[in-house]
Protein backbone atom coordinates (compact mmCIF):
# COMPACT_ATOMS: atom_id res chain seq x y z
CA UNK A 1 0.00 0.00 0.00
CA UNK A 2 1.30 3.62 -1.20
CA UNK A 3 0.79 6.31 0.76
CA UNK A 4 -2.43 7.57 -1.14
CA UNK A 5 -3.70 4.42 -1.16
CA UNK A 6 -3.40 4.92 2.71
CA UNK A 7 -4.76 8.13 3.10
CA UNK A 8 -7.88 7.08 1.12
CA UNK A 9 -8.01 4.03 3.14
CA UNK A 10 -8.00 6.37 7.21
CA UNK A 11 -10.66 9.14 5.36
CA UNK A 12 -12.79 5.84 5.32
CA UNK A 13 -12.35 5.29 8.57
CA UNK A 14 -12.89 8.81 9.85
CA UNK A 15 -15.95 9.22 7.22
CA UNK A 16 -17.61 6.62 8.86
CA UNK A 17 -16.75 7.56 12.34
CA UNK A 18 -18.22 11.23 11.80
CA UNK A 19 -21.73 10.01 10.21
CA UNK A 20 -21.96 7.45 13.15
CA UNK A 21 -21.33 10.12 15.41
CA UNK A 22 -23.65 12.82 13.50
CA UNK A 23 -26.43 9.48 13.70
CA UNK A 24 -26.03 9.31 17.45
CA UNK A 25 -25.66 13.15 18.33
CA UNK A 26 -28.98 13.57 16.17
CA UNK A 27 -30.61 11.43 18.59
CA UNK A 28 -29.28 12.85 21.60
CA UNK A 29 -30.39 16.32 20.72
CA UNK A 30 -33.96 14.50 19.41
CA UNK A 31 -34.46 13.05 23.05
CA UNK A 32 -33.63 16.81 24.31
CA UNK A 33 -35.86 18.70 21.95
CA UNK A 34 -33.33 20.31 20.51
CA UNK A 35 -34.89 20.95 17.22
CA UNK A 36 -32.94 24.26 15.83
CA UNK A 37 -29.28 22.07 16.58
CA UNK A 38 -31.17 19.01 14.73
CA UNK A 39 -32.39 21.60 12.04
CA UNK A 40 -28.58 22.49 11.38
CA UNK A 41 -27.40 18.97 10.78
CA UNK A 42 -29.15 18.63 7.39
CA UNK A 43 -27.92 20.06 4.23
CA UNK A 44 -28.94 23.44 3.00
CA UNK A 45 -28.73 22.22 -0.26
CA UNK A 46 -28.79 18.79 -0.80
CA UNK A 47 -31.47 17.19 1.62
CA UNK A 48 -34.32 15.18 -0.03
CA UNK A 49 -36.60 14.74 2.41
CA UNK A 50 -37.35 13.95 5.93
CA UNK A 51 -40.51 11.30 7.17
CA UNK A 52 -40.62 9.93 10.16
CA UNK A 53 -43.56 7.31 10.71
CA UNK A 54 -47.10 8.29 9.25
CA UNK A 55 -46.30 12.21 9.59
CA UNK A 56 -45.59 12.36 6.06
CA UNK A 57 -43.11 12.97 3.71
CA UNK A 58 -41.05 16.92 3.93
CA UNK A 59 -39.21 18.09 1.14
CA UNK A 60 -35.94 20.05 0.96
CA UNK A 61 -34.11 22.01 4.20
CA UNK A 62 -37.76 23.71 3.90
CA UNK A 63 -39.18 20.86 4.44
CA UNK A 64 -36.74 20.14 7.66
CA UNK A 65 -37.65 23.65 9.23
CA UNK A 66 -41.25 23.14 8.94
CA UNK A 67 -41.36 19.83 10.47
CA UNK A 68 -38.60 20.17 13.42
CA UNK A 69 -38.92 23.94 14.11
CA UNK A 70 -42.71 24.73 13.48
CA UNK A 71 -44.45 21.51 14.00
CA UNK A 72 -42.20 19.71 16.86
CA UNK A 73 -40.84 23.46 18.24
CA UNK A 74 -43.98 25.06 17.90
CA UNK A 75 -41.73 28.00 15.80
CA UNK A 76 -40.93 31.08 17.53
CA UNK A 77 -43.03 30.53 20.48
CA UNK A 78 -41.50 27.40 21.44
CA UNK A 79 -43.58 24.73 23.47
CA UNK A 80 -42.67 23.88 27.52
CA UNK A 81 -43.19 20.12 27.33
CA UNK A 82 -43.62 18.75 31.15
CA UNK A 83 -41.57 17.20 32.69
CA UNK A 84 -42.76 14.15 32.41
CA UNK A 85 -43.10 13.88 29.23
CA UNK A 86 -39.74 11.79 27.21
CA UNK A 87 -38.16 10.62 24.23
CA UNK A 88 -35.51 7.92 24.51
CA UNK A 89 -34.60 6.73 21.17
CA UNK A 90 -31.67 4.47 21.36
CA UNK A 91 -30.06 4.87 18.29
CA UNK A 92 -28.32 1.27 17.69
CA UNK A 93 -26.40 -1.31 14.91
CA UNK A 94 -25.55 1.60 12.37
CA UNK A 95 -24.27 -0.26 9.39
CA UNK A 96 -22.64 2.47 7.08
CA UNK A 97 -21.82 2.42 3.67
CA UNK A 98 -19.82 5.44 1.97
CA UNK A 99 -19.89 5.48 -1.92
CA UNK A 100 -16.60 5.36 -3.46
CA UNK A 101 -15.93 9.31 -4.39
CA UNK A 102 -16.53 10.06 -0.59
CA UNK A 103 -18.97 12.43 -0.71
CA UNK A 104 -22.11 10.46 -0.02
CA UNK A 105 -23.19 7.64 2.39
CA UNK A 106 -26.30 5.73 3.44
CA UNK A 107 -26.89 4.17 6.72
CA UNK A 108 -29.23 1.44 8.32
CA UNK A 109 -30.06 2.08 12.05
CA UNK A 110 -32.47 0.48 14.26
CA UNK A 111 -33.94 2.05 17.58
CA UNK A 112 -35.39 1.34 20.51
CA UNK A 113 -37.32 3.65 22.56
CA UNK A 114 -38.94 4.50 25.82
CA UNK A 115 -41.63 7.29 25.46
CA UNK A 116 -44.06 8.97 27.73
CA UNK A 117 -46.28 11.50 26.16
CA UNK A 118 -50.19 12.43 26.14
CA UNK A 119 -52.97 10.41 24.89
CA UNK A 120 -55.81 12.74 24.94
CA UNK A 121 -56.13 14.20 28.79
CA UNK A 122 -53.93 10.85 29.70
CA UNK A 123 -50.18 10.56 30.03
CA UNK A 124 -49.15 7.24 28.57
CA UNK A 125 -45.75 5.09 28.72
CA UNK A 126 -45.02 3.32 25.45
CA UNK A 127 -42.26 1.05 23.80
CA UNK A 128 -41.22 1.57 20.60
CA UNK A 129 -38.94 -0.05 17.88
CA UNK A 130 -38.26 1.24 14.02
CA UNK A 131 -35.82 1.08 11.74
CA UNK A 132 -33.39 4.07 9.72
CA UNK A 133 -32.74 4.03 6.15
CA UNK A 134 -30.50 7.70 6.12
CA UNK A 135 -28.78 9.42 3.45
CA UNK A 136 -25.30 11.25 4.23
CA UNK A 137 -23.38 14.04 2.25
CA UNK A 138 -20.11 15.70 2.82
CA UNK A 139 -19.97 19.18 2.10
CA UNK A 140 -16.80 21.81 3.13
CA UNK A 141 -15.52 18.36 4.76
CA UNK A 142 -17.92 17.68 6.78
CA UNK A 143 -20.72 14.84 6.93
CA UNK A 144 -24.07 16.29 7.23
CA UNK A 145 -27.94 14.26 6.41
CA UNK A 146 -29.34 14.67 3.08
CA UNK A 147 -32.26 12.50 3.92
CA UNK A 148 -34.03 10.71 7.02
CA UNK A 149 -36.46 8.17 6.94
CA UNK A 150 -37.61 6.21 10.59
CA UNK A 151 -40.88 3.76 10.36
CA UNK A 152 -42.38 2.77 13.19
CA UNK A 153 -41.97 -0.92 13.46
CA UNK A 154 -45.23 -0.78 16.28
CA UNK A 155 -45.98 1.94 19.37
CA UNK A 156 -47.56 -0.02 22.11
CA UNK A 157 -48.17 1.15 25.81
CA UNK A 158 -46.34 -0.44 28.08
CA UNK A 159 -49.90 -2.20 29.96
CA UNK A 160 -50.53 -4.14 26.51
CA UNK A 161 -47.74 -4.47 24.64
CA UNK A 162 -47.07 -4.99 20.68
CA UNK A 163 -49.41 -8.07 20.02
CA UNK A 164 -52.28 -6.62 21.74
CA UNK A 165 -52.04 -2.74 20.60
CA UNK A 166 -49.17 -1.91 17.58
CA UNK A 167 -50.10 0.68 17.16
CA UNK A 168 -51.36 3.51 19.34
CA UNK A 169 -52.61 6.30 17.26
CA UNK A 170 -52.16 8.13 13.97
CA UNK A 171 -50.02 11.19 13.42
CA UNK A 172 -50.13 12.61 10.64
CA UNK A 173 -48.91 16.21 10.02
CA UNK A 174 -51.55 18.18 8.21
CA UNK A 175 -48.60 20.46 5.60
CA UNK A 176 -46.75 17.56 4.79
CA UNK A 177 -45.98 17.80 1.40
CA UNK A 178 -46.99 14.25 0.27
CA UNK A 179 -48.52 10.80 2.93
CA UNK A 180 -46.23 8.31 4.18
CA UNK A 181 -44.59 6.40 1.35
CA UNK A 182 -44.30 3.01 3.70
CA UNK A 183 -45.82 3.20 6.67
CA UNK A 184 -46.41 -0.35 7.84
CA UNK A 185 -46.76 -1.07 11.42
CA UNK A 186 -46.30 -4.56 13.04
CA UNK A 187 -48.20 -7.34 11.74
CA UNK A 188 -46.72 -5.81 8.53
CA UNK A 189 -43.37 -3.87 9.33
CA UNK A 190 -41.83 -6.50 7.30
CA UNK A 191 -39.69 -4.44 4.67
CA UNK A 192 -40.71 -0.90 5.19
CA UNK A 193 -37.63 0.30 5.24
CA UNK A 194 -35.44 -1.83 2.35
CA UNK A 195 -31.81 -2.45 2.61
CA UNK A 196 -29.35 -0.07 1.02
CA UNK A 197 -26.37 -2.37 1.45
CA UNK A 198 -25.59 -5.39 -1.15
CA UNK A 199 -24.79 -8.88 1.06
CA UNK A 200 -20.93 -8.63 1.94
CA UNK A 201 -20.34 -12.09 0.55
CA UNK A 202 -22.11 -12.66 -2.04
CA UNK A 203 -23.21 -9.22 -3.47
CA UNK A 204 -26.90 -9.50 -3.67
CA UNK B 1 5.58 5.24 12.69
CA UNK B 2 6.76 4.30 8.95
CA UNK B 3 4.69 2.97 6.68
CA UNK B 4 4.55 -0.36 7.29
CA UNK B 5 3.33 0.24 10.47
CA UNK B 6 0.74 2.40 9.73
CA UNK B 7 -1.06 0.41 7.34
CA UNK B 8 -1.09 -2.62 9.83
CA UNK B 9 -3.00 -0.15 11.95
CA UNK B 10 -5.17 0.99 9.45
CA UNK B 11 -5.81 -2.74 8.73
CA UNK B 12 -6.62 -3.16 12.17
CA UNK B 13 -9.69 -0.32 12.17
CA UNK B 14 -11.01 -1.77 8.79
CA UNK B 15 -11.28 -4.98 10.37
CA UNK B 16 -12.75 -4.03 13.29
CA UNK B 17 -15.39 -2.06 11.27
CA UNK B 18 -15.70 -4.77 8.73
CA UNK B 19 -16.43 -7.42 11.75
CA UNK B 20 -19.20 -5.03 13.31
CA UNK B 21 -21.12 -4.61 10.21
CA UNK B 22 -21.20 -8.33 9.50
CA UNK B 23 -22.59 -8.78 12.97
CA UNK B 24 -25.22 -6.29 12.90
CA UNK B 25 -26.19 -7.32 9.58
CA UNK B 26 -26.61 -10.68 10.88
CA UNK B 27 -28.78 -9.08 12.64
CA UNK B 28 -30.91 -7.32 10.31
CA UNK B 29 -31.06 -10.10 8.34
CA UNK B 30 -32.04 -12.99 10.94
CA UNK B 31 -34.92 -10.14 11.72
CA UNK B 32 -36.71 -10.17 8.47
CA UNK B 33 -35.87 -13.99 8.11
CA UNK B 34 -33.48 -14.04 5.36
CA UNK B 35 -31.52 -17.19 6.23
CA UNK B 36 -29.80 -17.87 3.23
CA UNK B 37 -28.50 -14.33 3.30
CA UNK B 38 -27.43 -15.42 6.66
CA UNK B 39 -26.13 -18.86 5.76
CA UNK B 40 -23.70 -17.22 3.79
CA UNK B 41 -21.88 -15.14 5.95
CA UNK B 42 -20.82 -18.15 7.88
CA UNK B 43 -17.42 -19.65 6.32
CA UNK B 44 -16.79 -22.93 4.33
CA UNK B 45 -14.73 -23.58 7.73
CA UNK B 46 -17.50 -23.05 10.13
CA UNK B 47 -16.51 -24.56 13.72
CA UNK B 48 -20.02 -24.63 15.00
CA UNK B 49 -23.48 -22.41 15.95
CA UNK B 50 -25.04 -22.92 18.93
CA UNK B 51 -27.91 -20.39 19.98
CA UNK B 52 -29.50 -20.77 23.25
CA UNK B 53 -30.40 -24.84 24.01
CA UNK B 54 -31.22 -25.28 20.53
CA UNK B 55 -28.00 -27.60 20.97
CA UNK B 56 -24.72 -27.05 19.09
CA UNK B 57 -23.84 -27.56 14.95
CA UNK B 58 -20.45 -28.13 13.82
CA UNK B 59 -19.38 -27.09 10.74
CA UNK B 60 -21.02 -25.56 7.69
CA UNK B 61 -22.91 -28.68 7.08
CA UNK B 62 -24.44 -27.70 10.90
CA UNK B 63 -24.65 -24.15 9.56
CA UNK B 64 -26.60 -25.22 6.77
CA UNK B 65 -29.14 -27.51 9.17
CA UNK B 66 -29.44 -25.03 11.42
CA UNK B 67 -30.89 -22.24 9.49
CA UNK B 68 -31.77 -24.25 6.17
CA UNK B 69 -35.39 -25.36 7.93
CA UNK B 70 -36.07 -21.76 8.06
CA UNK B 71 -35.18 -20.80 4.96
CA UNK B 72 -37.80 -20.25 2.60
CA UNK B 73 -40.24 -20.89 5.51
CA UNK B 74 -43.68 -18.30 5.38
CA UNK B 75 -43.37 -16.94 9.02
CA UNK B 76 -46.61 -15.09 9.48
CA UNK B 77 -46.51 -10.92 9.67
CA UNK B 78 -47.11 -11.33 13.43
CA UNK B 79 -44.30 -13.69 14.73
CA UNK B 80 -41.20 -10.93 14.76
CA UNK B 81 -37.85 -11.25 16.31
CA UNK B 82 -36.15 -7.90 16.64
CA UNK B 83 -32.71 -8.57 17.85
CA UNK B 84 -30.62 -5.19 18.64
CA UNK B 85 -27.00 -5.97 18.35
CA UNK B 86 -25.35 -3.68 20.78
CA UNK B 87 -22.63 -3.01 22.30
CA UNK B 88 -20.00 -4.86 20.74
CA UNK B 89 -16.39 -5.25 21.54
CA UNK B 90 -14.06 -6.83 18.94
CA UNK B 91 -10.46 -7.90 19.62
CA UNK B 92 -8.45 -9.07 16.27
CA UNK B 93 -6.01 -11.64 16.67
CA UNK B 94 -1.71 -10.10 16.13
CA UNK B 95 -1.81 -11.99 13.11
CA UNK B 96 -4.93 -10.43 11.70
CA UNK B 97 -6.61 -13.78 10.71
CA UNK B 98 -9.29 -14.72 13.28
CA UNK B 99 -11.40 -12.00 15.88
CA UNK B 100 -13.51 -12.50 18.65
CA UNK B 101 -16.48 -10.34 19.42
CA UNK B 102 -19.05 -10.44 22.20
CA UNK B 103 -21.85 -8.43 22.22
CA UNK B 104 -25.33 -7.80 23.73
CA UNK B 105 -28.99 -8.32 22.28
CA UNK B 106 -31.91 -7.00 23.94
CA UNK B 107 -34.88 -8.30 22.23
CA UNK B 108 -38.88 -7.90 21.23
CA UNK B 109 -40.59 -10.68 20.19
CA UNK B 110 -43.31 -12.69 19.05
CA UNK B 111 -43.96 -16.23 18.43
CA UNK B 112 -46.53 -19.38 18.90
CA UNK B 113 -47.40 -20.92 21.93
CA UNK B 114 -49.25 -23.91 21.04
CA UNK B 115 -52.68 -22.17 19.65
CA UNK B 116 -51.95 -18.60 21.76
CA UNK B 117 -49.79 -16.06 20.34
CA UNK B 118 -47.16 -14.44 23.00
CA UNK B 119 -45.66 -11.05 23.17
CA UNK B 120 -41.84 -11.84 25.16
CA UNK B 121 -38.93 -9.67 25.67
CA UNK B 122 -35.80 -11.69 25.39
CA UNK B 123 -31.78 -10.74 26.17
CA UNK B 124 -28.23 -12.96 25.80
CA UNK B 125 -24.98 -12.29 25.04
CA UNK B 126 -23.15 -13.05 21.81
CA UNK B 127 -19.71 -14.97 22.16
CA UNK B 128 -18.80 -14.88 18.71
CA UNK B 129 -15.62 -15.93 16.28
CA UNK B 130 -14.73 -14.47 13.07
CA UNK B 131 -12.05 -15.42 10.03
CA UNK B 132 -10.55 -13.94 7.48
CA UNK B 133 -10.47 -15.32 4.39
CA UNK B 134 -9.74 -13.78 0.94
CA UNK B 135 -9.53 -10.38 2.43
CA UNK B 136 -13.06 -11.17 3.87
CA UNK B 137 -14.20 -11.73 7.58
CA UNK B 138 -16.86 -14.60 8.07
CA UNK B 139 -18.04 -15.41 11.12
CA UNK B 140 -16.42 -18.78 12.41
CA UNK B 141 -17.83 -19.86 15.11
CA UNK B 142 -21.08 -18.19 17.03
CA UNK B 143 -22.68 -18.65 20.30
CA UNK B 144 -25.38 -16.60 21.69
CA UNK B 145 -26.20 -17.00 25.62
CA UNK B 146 -29.65 -16.67 26.82
CA UNK B 147 -30.14 -14.63 30.31
CA UNK B 148 -34.09 -14.70 30.04
CA UNK B 149 -36.92 -15.16 27.80
CA UNK B 150 -40.26 -13.81 29.30
CA UNK B 151 -43.53 -12.94 28.82
CA UNK B 152 -44.16 -9.58 27.77
CA UNK B 153 -46.57 -9.34 30.78
CA UNK B 154 -44.71 -10.91 33.66
CA UNK B 155 -41.07 -9.79 33.51
CA UNK B 156 -38.07 -12.09 33.92
CA UNK B 157 -38.40 -12.04 37.81
CA UNK B 158 -41.33 -13.87 37.53
CA UNK B 159 -40.48 -16.45 34.61
CA UNK B 160 -37.24 -16.43 33.24
CA UNK B 161 -37.66 -18.82 30.76
CA UNK B 162 -40.93 -19.55 28.87
CA UNK B 163 -39.83 -23.33 27.64
CA UNK B 164 -36.95 -25.64 26.96
CA UNK B 165 -36.44 -25.36 22.88
CA UNK B 166 -34.02 -28.52 22.40
CA UNK B 167 -33.49 -29.13 18.78
CA UNK B 168 -33.63 -32.75 17.76
CA UNK B 169 -31.05 -32.94 14.90
CA UNK B 170 -28.35 -30.99 16.57
CA UNK B 171 -25.14 -32.51 16.79
CA UNK B 172 -24.68 -31.88 20.32
CA UNK B 173 -26.28 -30.62 23.65
CA UNK B 174 -26.51 -26.88 24.63
CA UNK B 175 -22.91 -26.77 26.30
CA UNK B 176 -23.84 -23.51 28.40
CA UNK B 177 -27.29 -23.06 28.77
CA UNK B 178 -28.10 -21.13 32.18
CA UNK B 179 -30.33 -18.93 32.31
CA UNK B 180 -31.31 -16.02 34.96
CA UNK B 181 -31.45 -16.57 37.53
CA UNK B 182 -28.36 -18.69 38.05
CA UNK B 183 -26.03 -16.10 38.25
CA UNK B 184 -24.31 -17.46 35.49
CA UNK B 185 -21.29 -15.28 33.88
CA UNK B 186 -20.72 -15.78 30.29
CA UNK B 187 -16.95 -15.49 29.64
CA UNK B 188 -14.98 -12.96 27.98
CA UNK B 189 -13.64 -13.40 24.85
CA UNK B 190 -11.28 -10.49 25.33
CA UNK B 191 -8.68 -9.87 27.94
CA UNK B 192 -8.65 -6.88 30.46
CA UNK B 193 -7.69 -3.67 28.47
CA UNK B 194 -5.48 -2.55 31.75
CA UNK B 195 -4.14 -5.44 33.38
CA UNK B 196 -4.10 -7.83 30.36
Amino acid sequence: MNLEELEKQVQLAEDIQEIEHLQRIYGYYFDNNMWAEIVDLFSEEQTESVEIADHGVFYGKKGIRRIYWDMFSGGDTPRQSPAWMQFVVMQIGGVVDVSPDGTRAEGRWQTWLCEAKPYGAYPRAEWLHGYYENKYVKENGRWFFSKLHWNNTFCSPVEDGWLNLPLMGWMPLPDADEPPSAFHTYPYHRNNVLYHYQHPITGK
Amino acid sequence: MNLEELERQVTLLEDIQEIENLQKMYGYYFDTAMYQEVIDLFSENTESVEITDHGVFRGKEGVNRMYAGMVGMKRPGWMFFEVMQSQGVIEVAPDGKTATGRWYTPSFECRPFGGTKKQTWQFGVYNNEYVKENGRWYFKKLHWNLTYWTSFERGFLKVPKLSDTPFPHADAPATAYHPYPSGYHVPFPFRHPVTG
